[in-house]
């Protein structure tokens, strides 16, 4: 098993947020956390990439990764961890890139950092990357500054850089709710295709129940901090056990569904 | 709806933009829609297809290039001044984040009564008691009417931001994706409160969104709009019935459960 979550719990300031989340998650398999704003599902990716936002701190319990409990690594321990065995493709990775480097710098910079590729070996690797992620004119898109590309190519930008090191685990945090419906269908897409080639495994944190039915091997539904169910795909859409769940299937809008109005 | 009373109309309504370089960019092309009353009209397309360009045309935020916007039979189009101020009472509108629409310095029944008091002077007590009132119809609690923005949550702020454009009684609302940014659970419920507020007040909507699924659901008819021009309009509930290649492409990206 390459991830395995115990009772993990979290909080923020002594106010407990998460509570008691048990999963795992094996080597290529795809799993989506289903929830509202505020259910905790970005908590618990946050904790297990080491880096939960501001007085936030694992509580209790464990997560172990590829065989090692990672719930109270060091900075410097991280270190070698984070961006390489591990990363993260955020929302908007318009806010992840530094606006005042073009993208090719601060690609290669993160390449540098994880490997020992000379800068020339570099460039190219993150050229590769880019036009996997059907960029067109990689080369142009190095030398583009994060505001010159458009929502959807930022977002490659960001998918491209987190699969650099063909991490074993790849966290996704609402990878496609700022796209448009056209921009998202095609993200899903290309963000399948490569997980399966380069072998990952993936926890895609959404709040839209349909691409998590359409992307994931099993689906963790959480509100108000737990998790209200958890199990196969099919079987959470098909049958699902509590009224949670079916509220939120129910609000996905679907061609032909029901009509707000006459 | 043929039969009933048109309330909207535009001919032939275009917006180009000059870029820096001196070139010509057209945002709409000729863009022809009408509205009846208690109407919703859909307006969906991909981010830069147009469709916001042309209800800030419509608003009256910046002038046509060409074409004539009619609002009751009387031309709207270059209305300025006094004239243009007074047209705010018949359409308003709802953005896709209130957070950034809202002052974060003013408590929500201020926002609520604000366009009220550019028309009208209203006492304090009795901007208060109209707060409350619209509060209640957007299911809101009246305790909020003391809150600031940052302390309500997204679908509630949106909710205030109804409120806001139900003070004027306006018989056009105009939503630039007014549920996009919000959870698919707290969609279905703003969704649900922006029919039920159409049922009751007869009010009329221009929904926009690039959601063709929701669309779908919450509109009338349905204009599909790419590259600033309107390629095909559908009734909301016929959208299996497309034949423009857009619109199908458009309908394949919509995930479903089932």
């Amino acid at each position: 098993m390459l991830l395995n979550v115990k009772n993990l719990s979290i909080d923020y300031q002594g106010n407990p947020t998460v509570s008691n989340v048990n999963f795992d998650l094996g080597a290529g398999e795809i799993m989506a956390i289903v929830g509202e704003s505020g259910s905790g599902k970005t908590s618990v990716i946050r904790a297990i990439l080491g880096c939960l936002s501001g007085t936030g701190q694992v509580s209790a319990g464990e997560i172990n990764f590829a065989g090692r409990d990672v719930a109270h690594l060091s900075n410097k321990e991280w270190l070698s961890i984070r961006g390489k065995d591990m990363a993260m493709i955020f929302q908007d990775s318009g806010n992840m890139l530094n606006p005042v480097q073009t993208i090719g710098r601060q690609f290669v910079e993160y390449i540098q950092l994880h490997s020992d590729m000379s800068r020339s070996e570099a460039v190219k690797r993150a050229c590769e990357l880019l036009a996997r992620m059907n960029l067109p004119e990689p080369e142009r898109v190095m030398d583009a500054y994060a505001f010159e590309l458009s929502g959807g190519m930022r977002q490659r930008v960001g998918i491209a850089m987190a699969l650099t090191f063909s991490p074993q685990l790849l966290l996704a945090d609402e990878p496609t709710s700022a796209l448009d419906v056209t921009t998202q269908a095609q993200i899903v897409e290309e963000l399948m295709q490569v997980v399966q080639e380069a072998g990952s495994a993936m926890i895609i944190v959404t709040h839209n129940i349909g691409v998590a039915a359409h992307m994931a091997d099993k689906i963790m539904v959480m509100a108000g901090g737990k998790v209200v169910e958890y199990g196969k795909t099919a079987e959470v859409i098909q049958d699902p056990q509590a009224d949670y769940t079916r509220t939120l299937l129910s609000s996905v809008p679907e061609i032909g569904g029901h009509r707000y109005v006459g | 709806m043929s039969d009933k009373e048109i309330l909207l109309s535009t001919d032939k309504v275009s917006k180009v933009f000059t870029l820096k370089d001196g070139q010509k960019f057209t945002a709409c092309n000729e863009v022809s829609i009408c509205l009846h009353k208690g109407e919703t009209l859909g307006l969906v397309g991909e981010s830069g297809c147009g469709k916001s360009t042309f209800v800030r045309t419509i608003m009256g935020l910046h002038p046509a290039t060409s074409g004539k916007i009619l609002f009751k039979g009387e031309d709207i189009t270059n209305l300025t001044g006094e004239k243009r101020r007074e047209m705010a009472r018949h359409i308003q509108m709802i953005f896709q984040d209130p957070a950034t629409a809202f002052n974060p310095k003013m408590r929500i029944k201020d926002i609520i009564c604000e366009p009220l008091r550019n028309f009208a002077k209203v006492s304090d007590k009795e901007a208060e008691t109209r707060a409350v009132d619209l509060l209640h119809q957007v299911e809101l609690a009246p305790e909020i009417a003391l809150r600031y923005p940052h302390e309500l949550s997204g679908g509630q702020r949106q909710r205030v931001g109804i409120a806001r454009a139900l003070i004027l009684e306006p018989e056009i609302i105009v939503c630039d994706e007014a549920t996009s940014a919000l959870d698919v659970s707290v969609q279905d419920s703003i969704a649900k409160l922006l029919a039920k507020i159409q049922r009751e007040k007869g009010v009329s909507y221009i929904f926009i969104c690039h959601d063709l699924a929701l669309v779908s659901l919450i509109s009338h008819r349905v204009m599909v709009m790419q590259k600033g021009n309107i390629v095909e309009e559908l009734p909301g509930d016929k959208m299996q019935e497309c034949k423009h290649p857009y619109t199908k492409k458009l309908l394949d990206s919509v995930f479903t459960v089932h």
